[in-house]
């Protein structure tokens, strides 16, 4: 009598949790509103997970550039447009991710690093093909069916977020990387460009040992995922749209602002690492040299602030307008007893900085103590 | 004589065991709070926990530390709606998530600098955004006042104001924090008071106690 009871039950439970249909990808932009229930929910889960991203201030707000980047999905994917929503996630990991409601959120850190639009468009591609095949939907199904039979602690109702911002399975992202590649190609853009983004995001990884568990932070998925497009790339004549004008337009103010942050966020290595690397580093604004020498000082290893000197120095010379630069020298010739090079670099500093410039009574104090 | 001896031993026990609570309301027989490194009035009717707290753990490189401080917090409608922490930290553990000591020659403005990329590094605090950093007095030393916001996973503005200074015994903060709806500017005047009161004391100068050892488990 319990053992008829325990197996009705148990086949209550797999016959509620597994699928009995195959998963079949959207078309178009019409066939997004043509959901089943299970993928309702899935779509309810992401909302939400959108609102939070939204209310708690972790949307990157650049208008021009954000428009910039749907322009290149549309381009990428123009039977969804409308539909697949691309933001920018205010975060410096190198890190891109889509929700399985069409949310596709793009974290600045990876677009500073990032050469040129061809190889924007194979991240957005490839993402995009995470959202048009659903592969949160189907990792859920898949998980469903193998936990009908197992005790898991795992919560499904963030498998869908979990797993779009690390990463899918690795037979998942093959797909996604495949489908993204071929959009890249129809779309007119260079196909020998899709490796180069992955080649210098791998060597970075590897040079600051970064153990984030995000998919485009993984080592070994980046060199495998690099062979992949090099061996789809190898099968394409070269030519097409590259767009490292357009694109270092829009992106060059991020590129300084992920600076800033990552700074912020005492990430001095991979600043150092960009500012360092001639390859890198001509993608940035001259600027970029204040934040290596705020760098060199949170180092701190031998020979460091002779380092940052030189290169507020060189930050003087190729970008005499950018005020940071004379508060870190006059705080360095300050301390080096050179106080009328200090008093020039402050009252410099008040010069270009603007009026309600947060540190201006800092840079008063010093300039009243080198009297 | 087993029972001449085990009721002392008791008496021992209980005497030990018995605490006074952590929290207090302030009234006017106690609103000096005097810990080993500092004093400070405490606004009236505030609630504020009785002893300070002498460690924290926090995860440096992901790995949980537990690290010596010494820690009081006065709230007056409970901690979520508003909280004054007045902290001092050792020197060689100022800044503990990212690895950073304080010098004695350290400008007020790179203390300030620093911490805020060390509260950047905590849970929640990740996208906290400097609004002003200028420099101040604090019981006669040179310090910052940081003011800083940030919003929760609810979209509630929080705003923290940080006053701080090094010396040769280590780096000290009083913090306060309200959301910027309604309780920041209500209680703000109770803070800048608590502030002036500041003191350090003769203690700030002892050497560093122990963590004590059942803190260490958690490590």
């Amino acid at each position: 009598m319990n053992r008829s009871l325990g197996l009705f039950l148990l086949s209550l439970l797999v016959g509620g949790c597994a699928t009995t249909g195959e998963v079949t990808a959207f078309k178009d932009a019409d066939d997004t509103s043509k959901i089943q229930e299970s993928e309702g929910r899935l779509w309810h889960e992401a909302r939400s997970y959108d609102l939070t991203i939204e209310r708690s201030g972790q949307i990157y707000e650049d208008p021009r550039a954000t428009a910039y980047l749907q322009g290149v999905m549309d381009r990428l994917y123009p039977e969804f447009k409308g539909k697949i929503h691309v933001h920018l996630y205010d975060s410096t990991q190198l890190n891109a991710f889509a929700l399985p409601n069409g949310s596709v959120y793009f974290n600045i850190g990876l677009l500073a690093r990032i050469g040129n639009e061809a190889q924007l468009a194979a991240v957005l591609g490839h993402e995009a093909a995470h959202f048009i095949e659903k592969h949160s939907f189907r990792q859920r199904v898949s998980a469903k069916n193998a936990s009908a039979f197992a005790v898991s602690g795992i919560p499904f109702a963030s498998l869908a977020a979990v797993s779009s911002i690390s990463g899918f399975s690795r037979d998942l992202e093959r797909e996604a990387d495949m489908k993204g590649y071929a959009r890249l190609v129809r779309a007119g853009y260079d196909p020998h460009e899709a490796h180069k983004a992955f080649e210098q995001l791998a060597k970075e990884v590897q040079a600051l040992r970064i153990e984030e568990p995000y998919f485009f932070s993984s080592h070994p998925k980046l060199v495998e995922r690099i062979d992949a497009f090099k061996e789809l790339a190898a099968k394409q004549k070269s030519g097409g749209r590259v767009g490292t004008e357009d694109y270092n337009q829009v992106v060059q103010p991020i590129r300084l602002e992920a600076l800033r942050k990552d700074l912020g966020q005492d990430r001095y290595k991979s600043v150092i690492l960009v500012m360092e690397d001639s390859n890198l580093r001509r993608y940035y604004p001259a600027s970029g040299y204040y934040y290596l020498g705020e760098a060199y000082l949170r180092r701190d290893d031998k020979n460091d602030s002779q380092k940052a000197l030189q290169a507020f120095q060189t930050a003087e010379k190729l970008a005499p307008s950018f005020a940071p630069t004379y508060k870190s020298l006059g705080m360095q010739y300050m301390k080096a007893g050179n106080k009328a090079r200090a008093r020039e670099s402050f009252n410099r500093y008040l010069t270009l900085a603007s009026k309600d410039a947060g540190d201006r009574a800092y840079v008063q104090q010093y300039i009243s103590s080198l009297k | 004589m087993k029972k001449t001896f085990a009721l002392p031993v008791l008496l021992v026990l209980v005497g030990g065991c018995a605490q006074a609570p952590y929290w207090t309301v302030t009234d006017d027989a106690n609103r000096v709070l005097k810990s080993t490194s500092f004093e400070m009035t405490v606004p009236a009717g505030w609630t504020r926990t009785t002893t300070a707290d002498t460690w924290e753990q926090v995860k440096v490189d992901d790995k949980p530390q537990t690290l010596l401080l010494e820690q009081v917090t006065a709230s007056r409608d409970g901690v979520a709606l508003q909280a004054i922490t007045v902290t001092r930290r050792y020197a060689d553990t100022a800044f503990p998530t990212i690895k950073k000591k304080t010098r004695a020659d350290m400008l007020p403005i790179e203390a300030a600098d620093l911490y805020v990329s060390e509260l950047r590094k905590r849970y929640g605090l990740e996208r906290l955004r400097v609004v002003s950093n200028k420099p101040t007095q604090i019981n006669g030393h040179q310090g910052f006042e940081l003011v800083m916001e940030f919003r929760n996973d609810d979209g509630l503005r929080l705003r923290i104001v940080s006053n701080g200074f090094v010396d040769k015994t280590g780096f000290y903060t009083i913090n306060y924090r309200a959301p910027v709806l309604y309780y920041f500017d209500r209680d703000y005047a109770d803070y800048t008071k608590l502030v002036r009161s500041f003191r350090q004391s003769k203690g700030a100068f002892d050497p560093p106690p122990e963590i004590p050892g059942w803190a260490k488990i958690f490590t």
